[in-house]
């Protein structure tokens, strides 16, 4: 019994000691903002990837690009490249770099040089020379460069001088620049690089990175956080709206569930949240606290069929399961008014939107005359994966997939719903073991390119963003077609003919372009949604 | 109806009887058992009494509020789900779910149980104390370590949630069985027997066993309660039945995703989970009661 | 003396070798490569699995092979995630405390609070007082953890904004893991201020600490009332009576001991329930225990990390159990078995 005294007389005491130093204890909470992430990033370095779990942890903390978007008109903006000039053929690209861009110094690496030619050069031989020393590790794939067939067409990159590069490609490529400034274009350290080397270490490299962004890692504990310390020689300081910002530390709290991300943004736990769930934009609307901005985004949701597993190599097969299911519920079910219908593959912000494609209706009695025709029998059992993780463009796959699960019963197609963790799922998806999927893409730049050359092309399928698993030479050579011109016009022209083929073929059915929303408490100045990328975090600070 | 009687007792009542006269002279146990009552009368009739199926889904009418919010209607009692689902109707069935399942499990676990147990009981030696000995140690293994492991070799699913909450009741059978076995075999009755020459398989059926209904009550009261509670936390886990299968670990699973917006798609499913563990509760402690009571007299 | 700790030492040796061969039998019966699920390293090419082959002596009849393992566990190589690629040894090493240490929390809050509400209300038997908390113990022992659990979160988290909801102490703390403990980790901590760590602690155990002590704490509760009642009927009871000592004495001469001897091994059931709950518990609070890792794991479908945190979370539970059990025996040497309690 006089144990519980002495307890609550401990608890006591601990009660007291927290009144004493209130402003102390403030100025410990500002220093540093814990954002919730959804899912563990595969690794530091986005070029291995097009997750936007990595490229949110990464491309804009750690890294910088040689170009950048700018978030509010889309325009290119250097970044690393102070200025560029392209040739008149459109095939010689020249970069005049920064000088005095430092690199991290950490505990597991010190820099003696800032960044120079060498290391533009490195980082894009990484991921276009097989032979380069780093290209097999991490395992050797670079998503957004394969599906996009950049590494074929660079024919060289060379330096002029030390803060110099020129870049020669084989083909023009109007979205050239553009890609240069997603996320995946970072810049590494090649003096990091060589020290891995010669420590006979490589794989160290998208681990424990090393880049010129305003934080620096400092540890990663998977399903729990990444910790990133504030880069006290970030180049780009002055270049932040805000200047100099208070924030010590970056966190990044992985918190898969969304319900549960809003209730620590609530608490206060959170100072940022990644995807809030669109049943809880209303709440964090009226809750005075909190502040949700939004944005129409680049992106689709799709349910992509796997075209080489029979019967979904036949098209019939495929619009008939179009025509099965009601889009317009989908979206109100599912994202709650917060999305708009897709038709196409290209949302309404992109400039070759089309306003008047083609789109498959709601139709149960064509889709069970086309499902005979076909050969399918009345209860035909097919799989449906469903992602595990919210995302803009699809924000619950699983439930979306319980509705489509009722539509297809009603033309006696049995669904079995799948769902894995998402690393599993993605490695699973990759080797084609899904019969179908709700899964979606966010462009990473205004270019029609980003969406129909990643999602659909031949190219796309071992990089495993072609979740259709089409290949279609014709879809091929239009949209090639498309990137050798200049003129706007023609190139939508182009699309358009692009757009009746994906009618025609279905290899997957658009569903929804959905906003883009960020929450985040009041106190947290300075954040804006970038919707050509991930979140960045420079400039933010906290003031409680 | 005056009758005039010359002994108080004229009929002697049954040990059932006269357990079941305590039970009922309780007011709480017996309030526990009618509740008890009704969740087995709604699963056994969940199809008939629902008024939705659990599964309809109905795109016009997303989470809307029980009926005696004032935005709420009659046709929904308990409001919607996400999906625009009765959470009423769902209730119902995901008390057959998760209450039909579970006695059906505790049903097996205690045939495993009492079997093995028996064996264990009226043999000897060395074999059944290391055995034994292994057994019990074991059995201190977490049903939810259980479930896992089972989850991993066969994949997620009712039924393999409840081989793994079945794996974790049977061993605490087992060991009631055979001490009750034991201590019953050293008592004279069963000595009158065995000189009558009863064979053990007769000596089982017809001394031991009517002695040991009352103790398998009671045991398969607790084993129950925490099949209830296993079953739909692994469902909860998503370890366990999976969506769209109405089960009350599930179907609260489910709710959590808008938790905020439709707070009663988590309260009811989890206050029915209570208040069916608490009946269970009530009513088998009620019944020790009442046995406790009946042998004190 | 010795002999029952021979005998001890012997079902301890026994359990841990069928807990091994069990773990060892998981990596066949799971799905996937054995090798794979047995070490996580996956090979990436023939040679190299032959060589892995030969390492882990899997070329050789069972017996064999499990002998190794064996040898490979007390060496504490106990493989590597298939996911994270991390040694498994250094994960559980810093998982596992976090839950010893909120179960510990748990317990030490259920017995303070349990035992001496079993013994009010079990010396007052069949009054009102009793009968209030009889019923309040019934009610809290009926709740589904993780029910509760989010009832408090909604409650005490979102609504009223009292304590945290998640994790063992703000991020913002940056604590190496040196024991596992996180309150012992602050105080052992050099760069962060230990009172406001501190501080932010305790909110942030009070919540699961809470969820997880009250059905255990209705346990407790029950479990001493009935065997206070049981001690108050004894003949010594109305021997002392009659002998004229006051109902203190009684109590703290006869009762207590006797009272609380017989729930000892009882406690025993209650530390796997109490385990249990605090694995699901912990996956509702991002606890980084051992529950949140096993079932993280069983998500990412990481069988050797499965197999592994099996054998830990059993080796830990079944050494407590048998633990108790040879306390109670040298405290007790006239109890033959153990006994199984009801609630």
């Amino acid at each position: 019994m006089r144990g519980g005294f002495r307890w609550a007389a401990f608890l006591v005491a601990l009660a007291g000691l927290q009144a004493c130093d209130k402003s102390e204890q403030i100025a410990f909470y500002q220093s540093g903002i814990i954002y919730c992430s959804e899912s563990n990033p595969v690794n530091f370095n986005p070029q291995t990837d097009t997750s936007s779990t990595t490229a949110d942890a990464t491309a804009h903390q750690l890294y910088d690009r040689l170009l950048n978007f700018d978030a509010e008109s889309g325009q290119i903006v250097p970044n690393v490249a102070e200025s560029w000039v392209v040739s008149d053929d459109g095939l010689t690209y020249t970069f005049q770099l920064h000088k005095d861009v430092t690199f991290h110094t950490t505990t597991y690496f010190t820099p003696t040089r800032t960044l120079n030619a060498d290391d533009v050069i490195f980082s894009i031989n990484r991921w276009r020379l097989p032979s380069n020393p780093f290209h097999a590790v991490s395992g050797g794939r670079y998503p957004y460069f394969e599906s996009l067939g950049l590494a074929e067409n660079i024919v060289n990159v060379e330096r002029i001088n030390g803060y110099r590069v020129q870049i020669t490609l084989k083909e023009p490529d109007s979205s050239f620049l553009a890609n240069l400034a997603t996320d995946f274009s970072v810049i590494l350290s090649a003096e990091y690089a060589d020290h891995l080397l010669s420590r006979g270490t490589p794989e160290r490299i998208d681990y424990f990175p090393i880049g010129t962004g305003p934080f620096k890692f400092e540890s990663y504990r998977k399903d729990h956080y990444i910790r990133f310390l504030r880069n006290e020689n970030y180049w780009g300081f002055d270049e932040l709206p805000d200047g100099q910002s208070n924030t010590e530390h970056l966190i990044y709290d992985i918190t898969t569930k969304s319900s549960i991300r809003l209730a620590k943004l609530i608490t206060g736990e959170c100072d940022a949240i990644a995807f809030p769930a669109q049943t809880e934009l209303e709440i964090i609307r009226n809750r005075e606290e909190l502040e949700l901005s939004e944005k129409p985004g680049l992106n689709i949701g799709f349910w992509a069929f796997n075209t080489e597993r029979p019967p979904f190599d036949d098209p019939k097969v495929r619009k008939a399961l179009a025509l099965a299911i009601d889009k317009n519920t989908l979206l109100e079910a599912v994202y709650f008014e917060s999305a708009t219908r897709a038709k196409t593959l290209l949302p309404t912000a992109s400039w070759a939107f089309q306003s008047d494609a083609e789109d498959t209706a709601y139709n149960p009695v064509l889709a069970k005359k086309l499902l005979k025709e076909a050969g399918i029998e009345p209860g035909f059992t097919m799989t449906i994966w469903a992602m595990p993780v919210e995302r803009a463009y699809n924000p619950n796959a699983s439930k979306m997939a319980e509705l489509i699960q009722r539509y297809l019963s009603a033309v006696d197609i049995q669904v079995n719903i799948v769902t894995y963790d998402w690393t599993t799922f993605r490695r699973h998806l990759r080797e084609g073991l899904h019969d179908s999927v709700l899964i979606g893409w966010s462009a990473d730049n205004g270019d029609p390119d980003n969406f129909y050359r990643p999602l659909l092309s031949c190219g796309a399928i071992p990089s495993g963003t072609n979740r259709a698993m089409w290949c279609n030479e014709k879809y091929d050579a239009l949209i090639n077609e498309a990137l050798e011109t200049q003129d706007l016009e023609r190139r939508k022209a182009i699309y358009e003919e692009v757009n009746r083929l994906l009618y025609d073929e279905l290899p997957l059915v658009p569903i929804a372009h959905a906003y883009r929303y960020q929450a985040y408490r009041k106190n947290l100045k300075g954040m804006s949604i970038n919707p050509y990328g991930g979140v960045r975090f420079a400039g933010v600070t906290k003031s409680l | 109806m005056a009758q005039f009687s010359l002994y108080q007792e004229e009929s002697q009542p049954s040990p059932w009887h006269r357990t079941w006269e305590e039970f009922r002279s309780s007011h709480v146990a017996f309030a526990g058992f009618i509740v008890l009552g009704l969740f087995l009368f709604v699963s056994l009739f969940a199809p008939l009494v629902a008024p939705y199926d659990p599964l309809q889904q109905n795109i016009d009418a997303l989470l809307v509020p029980p009926s005696w919010e004032p935005n709420g209607t009659v046709s929904h009692l308990f409001g919607t789900d996400a999906l625009g689902r009765d959470v009423f109707s769902r209730i119902m069935y995901g008390c057959r779910v998760t209450f039909g399942s579970s006695v059906l499990l505790v049903l097996i676990a205690m045939l495993v149980g009492v079997t093995i147990g028996t064996i264990a009981g009226m043999t000897s030696g060395v074999r059944s104390s290391v055995i034994n000995h292994t057994l019990d140690a074991l059995m201190a293994i977490p049903t939810l370590l259980i479930a896992i492991i089972i989850v991993a070799i066969l994949g997620t699913g009712l039924v393999n949630s409840m081989w793994a909450i079945t794996l974790a009741l049977i061993p605490q059978f087992i060991h009631h069985t055979r001490s009750f076995v034991r201590s019953e075999m050293k008592k004279e009755y069963i000595l009158a027997s065995r000189l009558d020459g009863a064979k053990p398989v007769q000596l089982f059926f017809h001394s031991v066993l009517p002695n040991m209904i009352e103790m398998l009550v009671v045991q398969g009261s607790l084993a129950l309660s925490v099949a209830v509670i296993d079953i739909s936390a692994l469902g909860f886990l998503n370890l366990g039945a999976q969506p769209p299968l109405p089960e009350l670990g599930v179907i609260l699973a489910d709710g959590l995703d808008v938790a905020y917006v439709a707070p009663w798609n988590v309260g009811l499913p989890g206050l029915t989970i209570f208040l069916m563990v608490l009946a269970i509760n009530i009513v088998g402690d009620g019944l020790r009661s009442a046995l406790r009571r009946r042998l004190t007299h | 003396m010795i002999q029952i700790l021979i005998r001890y030492a012997t079902l301890f040796i026994t359990t841990m070798l069928v807990l091994a061969a069990l773990s060892f039998s998981l990596a066949y019966l799971f799905p996937g490569d054995v090798l794979v699920n047995l070490t996580g390293i996956t090979p990436q090419n023939e040679t190299e699995r032959a060589a892995l082959l030969r390492q882990f002596q899997l070329d050789k009849p069972y017996l064999f092979q499990f002998i190794h393992y064996v040898q490979q566990l007390l060496q504490g190589n106990w493989g590597y995630s298939f996911v994270s690629g991390l040694p498994l040894r250094e994960e559980i090493g810093i998982a596992m405390p976090a839950t010893i240490e909120l179960s510990a929390y748990a317990l030490f809050v259920a017995i303070f609070v349990g035992v001496p509400l079993g013994c009010y209300a079990g010396m007052r038997s069949y009054t009102k007082r009793d009968y209030l908390i009889n019923s309040a113990s019934m009610v809290s022992y009926s709740f589904p953890v993780f029910w509760l659990a989010l009832v408090f979160i909604m409650v005490f988290s979102l609504n009223l904004g009292i304590v945290p909801l998640s994790g063992r102490v703000s991020l913002l703390f940056d604590v190496p893991p040196t024991t596992g403990f996180i309150l012992i980790d602050i105080i052992i901590a050099e760069n962060t201020d230990t009172s406001l760590a501190l501080n932010d602690a305790l909110y942030h155990l009070l919540l699961p600490t809470i969820s997880i002590a009250l059905v255990s704490t209705a346990s407790v509760v029950r479990l001493t009332r009935r065997s206070v009642i049981d001690v108050l009927k004894s003949p010594y009871i109305a021997a002392a009576e009659s002998r004229g000592l006051s109902r203190v004495q009684i109590f703290r001469r006869h009762i207590l001991r006797n009272a609380l001897l017989p729930i000892l091994p009882l406690m025993a059931i209650q530390i796997t329930t109490l385990i249990t709950n605090a694995m699901i518990v912990e996956t509702l609070f991002s606890w980084p225990g051992i529950g949140n890792w096993l079932i993280q794991a069983i998500y990412q479908r990481d069988y050797p990390a499965l197999r592994v945190g099996m054998l830990a979370v059993a080796t830990l539970v079944v050494s407590f159990t048998i633990l108790i059990d040879l306390f109670n025996r040298i405290i007790d040497p006239s109890r033959e078995k153990y006994e199984r309690g009801t609630v």
